[in-house]
């Protein structure tokens, strides 16, 4: 892992991490509730993508890179299934 | 690639990452029941979702995200043979840690004086147990990262770093789930 991957990594962890909150401090919510959710997440999703391929080497190891990436998109599906339900019940 | 081959791919130790494949379970077993929970009453838990400071997660977010990259430095540099560089990294990462966990404080504190308690609404039920369990591991963690700047081996440090980017990990799952989704 060179020091320059990991200062992307950080400056893109941040970013991201400013739209999260940028997000939840919008209007968006109460309008289209469900494209908020769904952009939040999938900004959470991409985090947990970054902290796992680039601070935790994973990338390094793209056998078992894919295999995390399979279920942690399947625990934020699962999760945005059920922040979703409500909205369409 | 033989079975061999492909636990050797996996940086680390096999044993760090069982624990954090199971504690990323049991954390998102919990985000899992507390979204199952919130469709009974989704318009109660936005509700109570208001009284949570948003800001002081989201600035949390940023120290412990920084904190984990300070985590990840001293593992490349203590693998390229620089001890001290590596050290203050795990040390500033530490400390980071606690500011971490005197937000996560304060927040605390300032819904006990608000009157906020577990059973306020069964959405802090989950805020309580889920945030402070993550904090006990932020503090486990701290400690940890301190021990490895002082027996700094190679090993010592990948196995530590990797249980802070787990702490890290889990967090960014939790935070939009607890107080972003309205």
């Amino acid at each position: 892992m060179t020091h320059r991957s990991l200062y992307i990594a950080w400056a893109l962890l941040v970013a991201l991490s400013f739209g999260s909150t940028a997000l939840s401090a919008s209007g968006i919510w109460a309008q289209w509730p469900g494209v908020a959710g769904v952009a939040v997440m999938a900004l959470a999703w991409q985090k947990a993508r970054i902290i796992l391929a680039d601070y935790m080497g994973l990338q390094r190891a793209p056998r078992w890179r894919r295999g995390f990436d399979v279920c942690l998109t399947g625990l934020c599906l699962l999760m945005l299934a059920l922040y979703a339900a409500p909205l369409v019940l | 690639m033989t079975d061999k081959d492909a636990l050797d791919a996996l940086p680390g130790e096999l044993l760090m990452w069982i624990l954090i494949v199971s504690e990323v379970l049991v954390f998102g077993a919990g985000l899992t029941v507390f979204l199952s929970v919130r469709i009974t009453d989704p318009d109660g838990f936005a509700e109570a979702q208001d009284m949570l400071d948003r800001t002081a997660a989201g600035i949390n977010t940023i120290v412990l995200i920084t904190s984990g990259f300070l985590a990840a430095l001293a593992n490349a540099l203590r693998q390229g043979g620089a001890r001290t560089k590596a050290r203050f990294c795990l040390v500033a990462a530490a400390l980071l840690g606690v500011v971490f966990l005197w937000i996560k404080g304060a927040e605390f504190a300032s819904k006990a004086a608000s009157g906020i308690v577990w059973d306020t609404h069964v959405l802090f039920n989950f805020y309580f147990m889920l945030t402070g369990f993550h904090a006990a591991h932020v503090a486990a963690g701290v400690v940890l990262l301190l021990l490895v700047a002082w027996r700094d081996h190679v090993d010592n440090i990948e196995d530590a770093t990797a249980f802070w980017h787990m702490v890290d990990l889990i967090w960014v799952l939790l935070f939009p789930v607890i107080y972003l989704l309205q």
